[in-house]
């Protein structure tokens, strides 16, 4: 009799366990699924381990931080837990921070990693304080390796199409000044061989050293980016393809042509597709970072190729602003905010940051573009992970350990507030900054994360 | 694999400097439950002082006679005599300076008053400094040791170099102007609960008065402390104007409730709801009086 009564009652509470679970995350839970979006060097890692360590420290051992965000206060979080993101490898905040004790910065990332953080908020209201007790904003965060990122505009084009883009590329400054061992190899290569193995792997050797120097050279715009990091499921030994001369590739019926096509086709399919499916996942809200130091540090022409690698990042992602129902019923996501973000600005005096700011809007011109033809809400802001610098003696001067543990005094220049404003033949040193000491107080006392989350919290 | 060949000036100059770093402090911890007020040490203030040399003088008029009486020859004691001039000396300068101290502490509300800053206003301002600066004038009236000003100095400690005047302006809300008038609140809730039930227990109209009189003064003094005024002079027309109504309307209460009382004849229900309706009464006006005195005090619209 109870066997047969659980038979029928088991259904029953599972359909309610489940009812009981879509009404939480209904009513209970505010979802805000972030991209964060950034080229290889602008800082992801850092900001998720100090973004994951400020929580931390502010809802445990109640330290004042972030106090711009009021879309969390204080006063209300009850409780603040991280859980891993579906299959997705757990994000190694432990070891990030063991780095920084050792007084060594994050390693760059080389693989994929997740987290799922969950503030759960006492309700306040009068009535809806006994009907739904507390609320839950549960934040979706991916770290991946940037060079990943530069790779998904390749998604939607042929091999033809990506091969001419690419040969462009490097034809313009500053690409051209890295590719010419690299444009050396291929007028020299012999394309009238089949395409065996090792042929296609001298090849791949030749442009994968090129990309390799370029990126140490402060290049984004680098494809296929997957090639560069060993942590890629992708495997480029067995499937590799390099761009074609246009006399090569606009022939279909070459056979380095057919067999780069194949090989292209098979990047796509199996790594590409799959990536933007677990990693790029769609979501309402992204923040895209830019490393303008990395920039500031070469040339005005490095500015230009990052203003024209975010114009092309900006047109892989989904934009629009879908409404309750889309979002909750249909679950259809897009990104309805973005943030465009200047890591590392503790690195200049606070008096340049004006100066920076607005170089970073023109930086982004390309991509708000875009969204301003979307009509999608974005703001500009600056942002420092960690206070690594301090104030110096005048107001152009900052001051920090460098990685020989000496500690020295950098007075700048203006900063430029535009690309045009840039003086071709001078540059703006990045900081070689060491880990401080102090590293946990300047992670609580870091720049801006709270106006940036506020932003993007708020309705 | 050749690189560029090309050699950029550098717009950074860098030295290195022969010092240490600063350690950075870790940011402040949130207590806002357990920010208690330090009374500022209690010494032998002006009002004992008062009234000891009062006692001095009565006693001290008393001895001269006394002397006087057992000599009566007033020239033989001219050390009694001074020390009564100086005992009569000390209360006369005590009671002007209790006099002095109300003058400079009713001067101190108004200007509170006048100085509040228009936070509205100060948002828009572009020079943040010159937001700091306003909100730094309008800090300075709190006294020592207050609620006002431990959510102050926990707001400074918050401030960075970035933050922008609307940004300054959004947290001088969040770190000490809300919290001050929610513990003003509180204060006036608290205030008013007492003022009700002081009302309910009251045996005659005199003594309720009285009650409510000294309840309202209290309330005035406690409120006006958690801002930051000096709590013994927040005399203002204006607040005793409001206590004057209050009264007012509680006397015109008191006649109505009797006038109810009665008609429903004079058992002991009818007096307890006659008692509960002027406490109800008294605690609502109590609560005018409270809010009227954080109209008064807050941020000027």
């Amino acid at each position: 009799m109870r066997n047969l009564l659980d038979s029928v009652l088991k259904p029953v509470r599972r359909a309610s366990d489940a009812g009981s679970a879509q009404f939480a995350e209904w009513f209970m839970q505010s979802r805000h699924r972030f991209t964060i979006t950034g080229l290889s060097r602008s800082g992801k890692s850092m900001l998720f381990t100090s973004l994951m360590t400020i929580l931390k420290y502010r809802s445990e051992q109640q330290y004042q931080c972030l106090p711009l965000l009021r879309y969390l206060p204080m006063d209300l979080v009850e409780n603040i837990w991280v859980e891993p993101l579906g299959d997705l490898p757990e994000f190694p905040v432990a070891e990030h921070m063991a780095a920084l004790e050792k007084g060594e910065w994050p390693p760059a990332t080389e693989s994929v990693a997740g987290f799922q953080l969950t503030v759960r908020l006492r309700q306040t209201h009068g009535v809806k304080k006994y009907l739904l007790p507390f609320t839950d904003i549960v934040f979706e965060f991916i770290d991946y390796p940037g060079e990943w990122l530069t790779d998904l505009p390749m998604l939607d084009k042929t091999f033809t199409q990506w091969s001419d883009s690419a040969w462009a590329q490097q034809m313009n400054e500053p690409q051209n000044q890295f590719a010419k061992d690299w444009h050396a190899a291929v007028s020299e290569f012999d394309f009238e061989q089949p395409p065996t193995p090792d042929a296609i792997n001298l090849l791949v050797t030749q442009y994968r050293e090129y990309l390799l120097a370029a990126k140490a050279q402060g290049i984004s715009m680098l494809q296929p980016g997957s090639f560069l990091i060993p942590g890629s499921g992708f495997d480029w030994q067995e499937y590799g393809f390099t761009p074609l001369p246009s006399r090569i590739s606009s022939d279909l019926s070459s056979p380095w042509t057919q067999r780069f096509s194949h090989h292209f086709e098979v990047f796509q399919k199996r790594w590409l597709a799959d990536l933007k499916q677990s990693t790029f996942r769609e979501t309402d809200k992204q923040i895209i970072l830019v490393d303008l130091f990395e920039g500031l540090n070469h040339s005005k022409s490095h500015l230009y190729q990052l203003r024209e690698t975010l114009s092309n990042l900006a047109q892989t992602f989904v934009y629009g602003d879908p409404g309750w129902v889309q979002r909750h019923l249909l679950r259809q996501q897009k990104i309805a905010k973005v943030a465009f973000v200047a890591t590392k600005s503790d690195l200049i005096p606070a008096a340049q940051k004006d100066n920076l700011l607005a170089l970073l809007k023109d930086v982004t011109r390309g991509a708000t573009a875009q969204l301003d033809k979307d009509e999608i809400q974005f703001e500009h802001f600056l942002v420092s992970a960690i206070q690594a610098t301090d104030a110096g003696s005048n107001e152009q001067a900052l001051r920090y350990v460098n990685k020989d543990g000496r500690y020295m005094e950098a007075t700048f220049e203006p900063l430029p507030d535009s690309l045009k404003a840039m003086p071709g033949e001078e540059h703006y040193p990045a900081l070689p900054a060491g880990v401080p000491r102090d590293h946990l107080a300047r992670i609580l006392n870091g720049n801006g994360l709270d106006r940036l989350f506020q932003y993007l919290l708020e309705d | 694999m050749s690189t560029t060949e090309k050699t950029y000036r550098s717009k950074v100059t860098q030295t290195e400097i022969d010092m240490q770093p600063p350690d950075h402090a870790m940011p402040v911890k949130r207590d806002a439950e357990t920010l208690t007020v330090v009374e500022p040490a209690k010494g032998f203030s002006a009002k004992w002082l008062a009234l000891l040399s009062g006692i001095g003088c009565v006693v001290g008029f008393s001895l001269f006679e006394a002397v006087t009486f057992i000599e009566s020859n007033f020239a033989s004691s001219p050390v009694a005599t001074s020390v009564l001039a100086a005992v009569l000396g000390i209360f006369v300068l005590s009671v002007s300076f209790m006099t002095l101290g109300e003058v400079r502490g009713y001067r101190k509300v108004t200007q509170f008053i006048h100085r509040r800053p228009k936070l509205s206003e100060l948002a828009r301002n572009d020079a943040r400094q010159a937001t700091l600066d306003a909100l730094q004038l309008h800090a300075s009236q709190f006294t020592r040791h207050s609620y006002a000003e431990q959510c102050y100095k926990r707001f400074t400690g918050l401030l960075k170099a970035d933050h922008s005047s609307a940004e300054i302006v959004e947290m001088y809300r969040q770190f000490v102007a809300e919290p001050v008038k929610a513990k003003a609140s509180e204060v006036v809730k608290r205030e008013s609960m007492a003022s009700g039930s002081m009302a309910f227990i009251s045996p005659n109209h005199l003594i309720q008065s009285l009650m409510i009189l000294w309840i309202s003064m209290r309330t005035i003094k406690r409120v006006a402390k958690v801002y930051g005024l000096r709590p013994a002079t927040a005399g203002n027309w204006k607040l005793m104007k409001i206590l004057a109504q209050n009264l007012a309307a509680q006397s015109i209460f008191d006649l109505a409730t009797d006038e109810m009382t009665n008609q429903l004849s004079g058992s002991l229900a009818a007096k307890l709801m006659e008692n509960s309706a002027e406490a109800v009464a008294a605690g609502a006006l109590n609560v005018r009086l409270g809010k009227t005195l954080m109209r008064l005090l807050e941020e000027e619209k």
